[in-house]
């Protein structure tokens, strides 16, 4: 039999950084050595430009748009460091459906055997904001992705959206789908946002995998085509992207989070809107002021 | 699609289907009905399951739906609630209503349009009841993904990774499964199916058929994994089970193209089967020996009706129907009655890999017969083709379906129904093949030819 193969699904709400940073993680454990597949759940289909100086790839169902019997292997591209990079695609906006596209896309794959075939080490899904129908939660269910990351600032919309992937999480979590491993806080540069992102992996008992800061190295990299790994190897944005892969290549076993209720979600977050209010007009101190 | 050019017709294509010569993907429930003791599922929308049943079942031979069948299958009826919210609690309900009601050896559960374009996660609905022991599995129908063939096979497969499972246990010697006819889609499956048993049981196999009367059901198909060896008996349905199995439980197989009619090429088939598998001579002789002296008993007092008749029989004929059947009768037609092929149409729609090999069949249906077959689906090319087709001066005799009825009177000839729909047949257990069924079919053929003048 073949090796064991890693399949991670990157979830998160929209434009909290899903692409940047799975492309990262992507280029980082190639980088280390392993064999990696990154393929983009988003209709969008920019999730491995990146890895592509910035160029846009076929994608699967464009490819299935126009032929019956598709070669799955016909929509993989090579990226950086030999990364496979593959697109779902999808229908125009506001046509179709979007949802069973990415079914479609991820059965493909699954009935040629192509992850195995390449003998990957990884599968990294990037999948479109929130689950918003069942075709978005294709990659959690069984049998396909093992281990969900979520990314996540500190925004309270989303932690809101981050805690409804725990509720789809937790409702397919016996019947053999996906597990989560842990938010990668994002963006995380003010101390608050640590305690924010903190506190609440601890309600909804789960961990944080990485902090993420925001920085300009990201940006300098994204407008080069490029990921932080590739265009600044030596910044520390860079070492922070490698110590994430690595933590992500260590990971083994993911568990099933307990999602804050609708009132309980809105309750904790008035209560960090109180404190935050109490930090700016000085009433407090930030725990964390003389870091 | 190999479309192309025959009797000076140019072949388009037309995207559309005019006279449907075959069901749906969720047609497959009749698969699962075919299997005794198993109920299907349906998780689709109202209409689908009645549909497929009046098409399969009801208006072609008039087979009905027996234990699992026909008004049988609990739906989940999935209406605006279940698209709009997901229909996984429904078929949970569903499914729990079926077991307290329904006595079944295995339930399958069959998805239709709405649930899969919706991203409902039947698996993980399914997959408790497994857990509890519950003989049930779940298949991936959705009508978009093909036709009752397409069906069939994510229908077989899903039984035996769900249910049948992981064996590496003995094999038995002389136990064989088959794959064949397309249960109730080919209107005389059940007979046809029993005479493929009896016929491979006078050699000395264990014979799991699988479908119909002749089949044990769900502890047949638990024993799908100890049988020596598959054995496919057509064109190409039945090969991407026949291949999952070589890999699934290291069981070779043997694909038989020819569903054999008449002595000539049962004796044939069984000699070839034995072979394979190594059974031992003498008693597959015997068998034949005892077979052949029977079908030539019939067949000399049917020679003089053949012999004498000859001013008013059919010299040619056309064929319209599923790769199957299309390439058996063909074969028993040309070779033992000697009549002339005029048009070969195959309207099953196999998957693209496997035409050549039909093809291939085609242009060495005898040695010295070599003929084109062409693929359509859409009725009105059927209609073109044999309005083209120079039948000569005599009314020919054509193979088809109740589709070709009204064609064929236009130019006089005859027809005898042999595949979907079959709407002026009714079936009960009739078999075309094997050695007993060439009678029948010889009894069809010319009886229609010569009660035309009645
Ligand atoms: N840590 C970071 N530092 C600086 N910029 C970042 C960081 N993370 C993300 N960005 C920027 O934020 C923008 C959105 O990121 P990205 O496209 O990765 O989000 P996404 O979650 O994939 O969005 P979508 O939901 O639209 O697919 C990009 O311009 C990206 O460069
Ligand atoms: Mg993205």
């Amino acid at each position: 039999m073949s090796k064991k193969i890693k399949q991670i699904a990157i979830y998160g709400k929209g434009g909290i950084g899903k692409s940047t940073t799975t492309s990262n993680i992507s280029a980082a454990l190639s980088t280390l050595g392993y064999k990696v597949m990154q393929f983009g759940c988003d209709p969008k289909s920019d999730s491995t430009n990146t890895l592509r100086n910035g160029q846009y790839i076929p994608t699967v169902l464009d490819t299935i748009r126009d032929k019956a019997n598709v070669n799955a292997h016909d929509v993989v591209f090579k990226g950086f460091n030999g990364i496979y990079c593959v697109e779902a695609g999808g229908p125009a906006p506001g046509v179709g459906c979007a949802g069973r596209g990415i079914t479609t896309a991820v059965q493909l794959f699954k009935q040629q055997h192509v992850f195995e075939e390449l003998d990957l080490d990884f599968v990294i899904f990037d999948v479109l904001g929130d689950v918003v129908c069942g075709g978005f939660a294709v990659p959690i269910r069984e049998g396909i992705a093992e281990h969900v990351f979520t990314v996540s600032s500190s925004d309270f919309m989303a932690v809101y959206a981050a805690n409804n992937l725990f509720a789809g999480i937790k409702k397919y979590s016996n019947n053999g789908g996906a597990l989560l491993g842990g938010v990668i806080a994002n963006s995380i540069n003010k101390p608050y946002a640590k305690d924010i992102i903190d506190d609440f992996v601890k309600q909804t008992k789960t961990q944080v995998v990485e902090y993420v800061p925001r920085s300009v190295t990201v940006t300098q990299s994204e407008l080069q085509g490029k990921t932080t790994i590739e265009a600044a190897p030596d910044s520390a944005q860079a070492k922070i992207y490698l110590n994430l892969a690595k933590k992500i290549a260590a990971h083994e076993s993911s568990k099933t989070p307990e999602p804050l209720s609708v009132g309980q979600l809105r309750d904790w977050a008035a209560q960090w809107a109180d404190h935050l209010l109490a930090l700016e007009t000085g009433t407090i101190e930030s725990s964390h002021s003389n870091i | 699609m190999s479309l192309k050019k025959i009797n000076g017709l140019e072949i388009t294509p037309t995207h559309s289907i005019n006279q449907v010569r075959y069901g749906c993907t969720l047609g497959a429930m009749y698969s699962a009905a075919a299997i005794p003791g198993a109920i299907p599922i349906a998780h689709c929308g109202p209409g689908c399951a009645d549909k497929q049943f009046m098409a399969l079942a009801f208006y072609n031979g008039f087979q009905g739906g027996g234990y699992g069948g026909g008004a049988v299958p609990p739906s989940v009826n999935a209406g605006e609630k279940e698209v709009v919210f997901g229909g996984n609690e429904r078929l949970e309900e569903l499914i729990k209503a079926t077991l307290k009601i329904m006595r079944g050896d295995l339930y399958v559960v069959l998805t239709g349009c709405i649930g899969e374009l919706v991203g409902d996660d039947v698996g993980s609905v399914v997959s408790p009841f497994q857990q509890r022991g519950v003989p049930i599995c779940y298949a991936e129908t959705g009508g978009f993904k093909g036709n009752n063939f397409t069906g069939h096979e994510l229908v077989t497969r899903a039984i035996i990774d769900q249910f049948v499972k992981d064996y590496d246990g003995k094999k038995e010697e002389t136990l064989v499964n088959v794959w064949s006819e397309l249960p109730f889609q080919n209107t005389f499956w059940r007979g046809d199916l029993a005479e493929i048993k009896r016929i491979l049981e006078g050699i000395g196999f264990k014979v799991n058929i699988l479908f119909g009367f002749g089949s044990k059901g769900a502890d047949e198909w638990k024993t799908i994994p100890k049988a020596k060896f598959n054995l496919v008996i057509s064109p190409w349905l039945g090969l991407e089970t026949a291949k999952h199995l070589s890999e699934k439980y290291s069981q070779p197989f043997l694909h038989y193209p020819v569903i054999p009619i008449g002595a000539k090429e049962t004796s044939k088939f069984l000699r070839t089967v034995a072979d394979f598998a190594g059974l031992k001579k003498e008693t597959v002789e015997e068998f034949i020996r005892q077979e052949e002296k029977e079908y030539y008993y019939y067949l000399e007092h049917f020679s003089d009706f053949y012999a004498e008749y000859w001013w008013g029989l059919p010299a040619r004929y056309g064929i319209v129907g599923d790769s199957a059947y299309v390439l058996a009768v063909s074969k028993f037609v040309v070779n033992q009655l000697g009549l002339i092929p005029a048009s070969h149409i195959i309207t099953d729609n196999p998957p693209e890999q496997y035409r050549e090999g039909i093809e291939k069949e085609f242009r060495s249906l005898s040695h010295d017969v070599s003929e084109e077959v062409i693929f359509v689906e859409d009725g009105y090319w059927v209609k073109k083709i044999l309005e083209n087709t120079d039948f000569g001066h005599k009314p020919p005799i054509i193979f088809g379906t109740t589709w070709e009825r009204d064609t064929v009177k236009k130019f006089g000839g005859q027809v005898v129904e042999i595949g979907f729909p079959a709407s002026y047949e009714v079936v009960i257990n009739r078999s075309y093949v094997g050695y007993r069924g060439a009678f029948a079919l010889l009894e069809k053929i010319f009886t229609a030819a010569i009660s035309a003048s009645a």
